[in-house]
């Protein structure tokens, strides 16, 4: 999707002025902040789980020309077509040739980020094939003709209220604001279709390399049918989804249920190895795997590899208090949130990316709950230098933060500008207290105040009380 | 067809990136959640307790007779009129058999049970493990089995025996791992979804209903 | 609780504090003094260069950190009243200087030393007792650099609890962060507020009368939002609870 990440300003203060899609983020990260913490409190092996989990990942990443080869090899043993795709254009350019030869016309759709990442769904429905999103946030996403806003559950800026409308207007259904009957009549639309496409697209939540096998994770169970019913399974994943072996499934399957939603596990977890065998009575007789670069590559290369390891749980979104505020569409591309402000400038280029970066306190809540320990704090940080060596910055910034290190080179020079400032702040100011404040600054005094600067600096108050002492100076 | 070396290109391009950045060094292996493996009892106990407290239900008893019921009757309550189990699988179609009288049932073939028409359903299928960790249902298509019941009936009977149940998930990967079934589905309750207001919702895609049965 | 031999203190003071909050470092002077300290001041410190740091501007932070090694570069503890400068210090030098070796041991060496003041009392004074005379119903604001940067949760909690005029009530997520960040809260000044009310929204359900923490831009920017707007509270430096009534110079 076009990213619109160097709009984030503008679209965050939108998100915040926006009292339905307040009250709906805030209902959803409390939820999913309170079952996180429950499910680790009752899981005495989650630290161990999370060192292992988050070393297996850097392991991989380390040696991942090996393991993605050895993925490879397994699954085409195994009757898998791989395609590898450079970038977006290349997945698009792939998944509709193959919908064409399959000759595929209904396809039905698990969620995956992925496929948001390259709109795959427009790519198909552009070359003519019907794509229904399945599962139930994404079907009604992409009825609202939007695109998600939590990278666990789509939909969670809609209320039950604008769903029914939706269901209304698109579907002809009656009008209810029971949250079963909405759900049940998502289950009947999609029955439907999954017994009648001829083609599932999935993502992938890991994918073993010892086996070939590709695990799906989750709840509704749209996964298992997509992936069991049609006759060609489509799966599109990022290349660093790979763990070296079958075995390593579990230290994931116990990380990322219960930080993503806090369950001990989701309800479903699939593990697809290669396609239908002469005495399976069902699933797809042919597997294509999309194994999607699109930049992670490249950012192997340096020192963001870190990045790679995320499993896409959303607990950094859940626990961010920036996400808290603004909510997912305001960071403008497929990943928003913590995750989001590190990948969105490393894939869609840092002058589109970098506010993201910037718009975070660096208060580390992400990288306390992320199950595979990524450094998220740090990795922002050498994205803000990033942007500082590769002349992106404001210039406004960079004059100020010049002059404020020549006034702190020296001790002296600081002492007289307090002084002054201090002079002036006793003449001025009413109540100690500064009510506005200049230029680039004004925003910091719209609803609070700043403090004035005291008559007098503690240096100054120091030599008055002390005296300059030898180890003073 | 995929235009050769596209992927060759993908692994070098992977390869070059990985030069000359250091790896990390290998901390030894520890492993999570590992404790001493449990007494069968307190195996099916775990497994009991975690897969209620996931949504699912849970029969024992020392016989079918006893069981048949109670189990008849959460089926009729969730409006469920056709029965049906896997050719081949004995023990489920046994059950489903002796089941008929007990409410409003009756036998039906797993083609018609995928057909869009199809009446309210009940799937009868002999589960391969159960895992206590999770209180998880291990379903595989191994040896050309079928993964319906499981999949697209309205309620899902799992017939367990005190030999399915494992500790750890580890444990049921490694036995299917000796020959790798084309689906391995773990199952864990009913099928839900939170999508609309985070409200926790029974019944998206799945079954509704799943009910273990432990019969010696 | 007098030790025999004084020990050795420099006192951090901070830029913020410097400016904007000389009370605050002498209130760290009289609680380190109470219990044995002797404070030194280097008055060539200035900024410990967290800003620069915070913001990517690494050439200027590296040229404040500098400064801030050199005016600390004696022996004896490093203690401020700020969480967030010392693991400036501590975390974060390092980074700085990964391609200097030497400037790596040297922050290494400042690092080991430096101690927010709260963590200095109880871990390396053993102090139980802070002999404060000041009273009140006060709710403890983690700052996230404090509590997450240098894991300190529970010293600030027992100096509170262990003054006998001090009511401490726990507010709902003490250490979520209140919205500063520094360049952040001007960059983002609506996302900073909108924080900084969530914050105070959580301070104001307690009933406290005063709101402490041991970060000066936290209380800053909390502080500003409640005079600003009026709201029943206090804002007050955990070493100004912790000194109790003591004589400013003015
Ligand atoms: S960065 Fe960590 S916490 Fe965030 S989505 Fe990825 S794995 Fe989860």
């Amino acid at each position: 999707m076009e990213p619109l990440s160097r709009f984030f300003y503008r679209r965050s203060e939108k998100a915040l002025s926006d009292a339905t899609l307040q009250a709906s983020i805030s209902r959803t990260t409390g939820k999913f902040v309170g079952a996180r913490a429950d499910a680790v409190a009752a899981f005495p092996g989650f630290e161990t789980a999370r060192d292992e989990g988050s070393r297996i990942k850097r392991e991989t990443l380390d040696r991942l020309d090996h393991h993605l080869g050895r993925f490879i090899d397994e699954a085409e043993r195994r009757g898998a077509v791989i395609h590898a795709a450079r970038d977006g254009a290349e997945a698009r350019e792939i998944a509709t040739r193959i919908a064409k030869e399959e000759g595929v016309t209904l396809a039905v759709k698990s969620k995956s980020m992925v496929g948001e990442e390259v709109d795959l769904t427009g790519a198909l429905e552009a070359a003519g094939v019907e794509v229904v999103e399945s599962d139930l946030g994404e079907f009604i996403v992409q009825l609202a003709g939007e695109t998600p806003s939590h990278i666990i559950a789509p939909a969670v800026h809609k209320t039950r209220e604008q769903v029914s409308k939706l269901f209304v207007e698109k579907l002809g259904e009656p009008y209810t604001d029971k949250i079963p009957e909405l759900v049940a009549i998502a289950r009947r639309r999609l029955r439907e279709k999954f017994l009648s496409a001829g083609m599932g697209v999935s993502g992938a939540n890991f994918l073993c390399a010892d086996t070939g096998s590709i695990a799906l994770v989750t709840n509704e169970g749209n996964g298992r049918m997509g992936t069991t019913l049609p006759r060609v399974h489509l799966v599109v994943a990022g290349i660093e989804k790979v763990i070296p072996r079958l075995s390593d499934l579990p230290v994931f399957l116990r990380l990322l249920p219960r930080s993503a939603t806090g369950q001990p596990i989701s309800t479903y977890v699939s593990v697809l190895t290669g396609v239908k065998r002469p005495e399976d009575p069902e699933g797809p007789e042919k597997l294509h795997i999309i194994l999607l670069d699109n930049g992670r590559s490249g950012i192997l290369k340096g020192k963001y590899r870190d990045i790679l390891k995320c499993i896409r749980c959303g607990a950094c979104l859940n626990i961010c208090p920036v996400y808290q505020s603004v909510g997912g569409h305001a960071y403008g591309w497929t990943y928003p949130g913590p995750i989001g402000s590190v990948l969105t400038p490393l894939m869609t280029g840092l002058a589109e990316g970098v506010p993201l970066a910037n718009a975070s306190t660096l208060c580390g809540a992400c990288a306390d709950v992320c199950p595979v320990k990524i450094p998220i704090p740090g990795l922002l940080l050498e994205l803000r230098a990033d942007e500082r060596d590769r002349g992106l910055k404001d210039p406004a910034e960079v004059f100020g933060m010049k002059g404020y290190a020549a006034v702190m080179s020296r001790a002296g020079i600081l002492e007289a500008l307090e002084r002054i400032a201090g002079v002036i702040s006793s003449v001025f100011l009413k109540e100690g207290k500064a009510p506005w404040l200049p230029f680039r600054f004004s925003g910091w005094t719209d609803r609070r105040d700043f403090p004035a600067p005291a008559p007098q600096p503690f240096r100054k108050l120091w030599k008055k009380q002390r005296g300059i002492r030898p180890w003073n100076r | 067809m995929e235009p050769v070396g596209r992927k060759e290109e993908l692994l070098r391009r992977i390869a070059v990136a990985l030069r000359g950045h250091e790896a990390i060094k290998s901390a030894s292996g520890a492993t999570a959640g590992r404790e001493a493996a449990l007494s069968v009892a307190d195996r099916i106990a775990r497994f009991r307790n975690m897969f209620e407290s996931q949504g699912g239900n849970f029969l024992a008893g020392p016989s079918l007779d006893p069981l048949l019921p109670e189990l008849g009757e959460a089926l009729r309550i969730s409006g469920v009129t056709a029965l049906f189990s896997p050719r081949g699988d004995e023990r489920a179609r046994l059950v489903a058999e002796t089941l008929v009288p007990f409410g409003p049932f009756r036998l039906a073939s797993p083609g018609e049970i995928r057909q869009l028409s199809a009446p309210s359903s009940a799937g009868f299928q002999t589960a391969e493990f159960a895992i206590a960790e999770t209180g998880t249902i291990v379903q595989s298509g191994q040896k050309g089995k079928t993964l319906l019941p499981g999949l697209i009936s309205d309620v899902h009977v799992a017939i367990l025996s005190p030999a399915a149940f494992v500790d750890r998930m580890e444990e049921c990967l490694a036995a299917l791992s000796e020959d790798l079934p084309r689906t391995i589905s773990f199952i864990t309750g009913p099928s839900r979804t939170g999508d609309i207001e985070q409200t926790l919702t029974i019944g998206a895609h799945g079954p509704k209903k799943v009910i273990a049965v432990l019969l010696p | 609780m007098a030790l025999n031999r004084p020990i050795p203190v420099s006192l951090f003071f901070t830029c913020l504090a410097d400016a904007f909050y000389p009370d605050v470092c002498f209130a760290t002077v009289a609680v380190l003094e109470r219990f044995g300290a002797e404070v030194r001041v280097p008055l060539s410190q200035t900024c410990c260069g967290q800003p620069a740091f915070n913001s990517g501007n690494r050439k200027e932070a590296g040229k404040m950190a500098r400064k801030f090694l050199q005016a600390f570069a004696g022996e004896g503890y490093i203690v401020t009243p700020s969480g967030s400068c010392a693991s400036m210090v501590k975390n974060e030098y390092p980074a700085l200087f990964r391609d200097e070796p030497t400037m790596v041991a040297l922050a290494s060496f400042a690092g080991e030393r430096t101690y927010e003041l709260s963590q200095f009392l109880v871990d390396v004074l053993g102090v139980t007792d802070p002999q404060s005379s000041f009273r009140g119903k006060v709710t403890y604001h983690d700052s996230c650099h404090l509590r997450r940067g240098l894991g300190v949760f529970e010293a600030p909690r027992k100096l509170l609890r262990s003054i006998p005029g001090v009511n401490l009530v726990e507010m709902e997520d003490s250490d979520r962060c209140c919205g500063f960040g520094g360049v952040f809260s001007i960059k983002y000044p609506h996302i900073s507020c909108r924080m900084a009310e969530d914050k105070i929204e959580r301070i104001l359900a307690t009933g406290a009368q005063f709101v402490t923490s041991g970060d000066i831009g936290c209380l800053m920017n909390i502080g500003g939002m409640i005079s600003r707007s009026g709201y029943p509270v206090k804002p007050i430096h955990l070493a100004q609870i912790l000194a109790g009534n003591f004589e400013v110079p003015s």
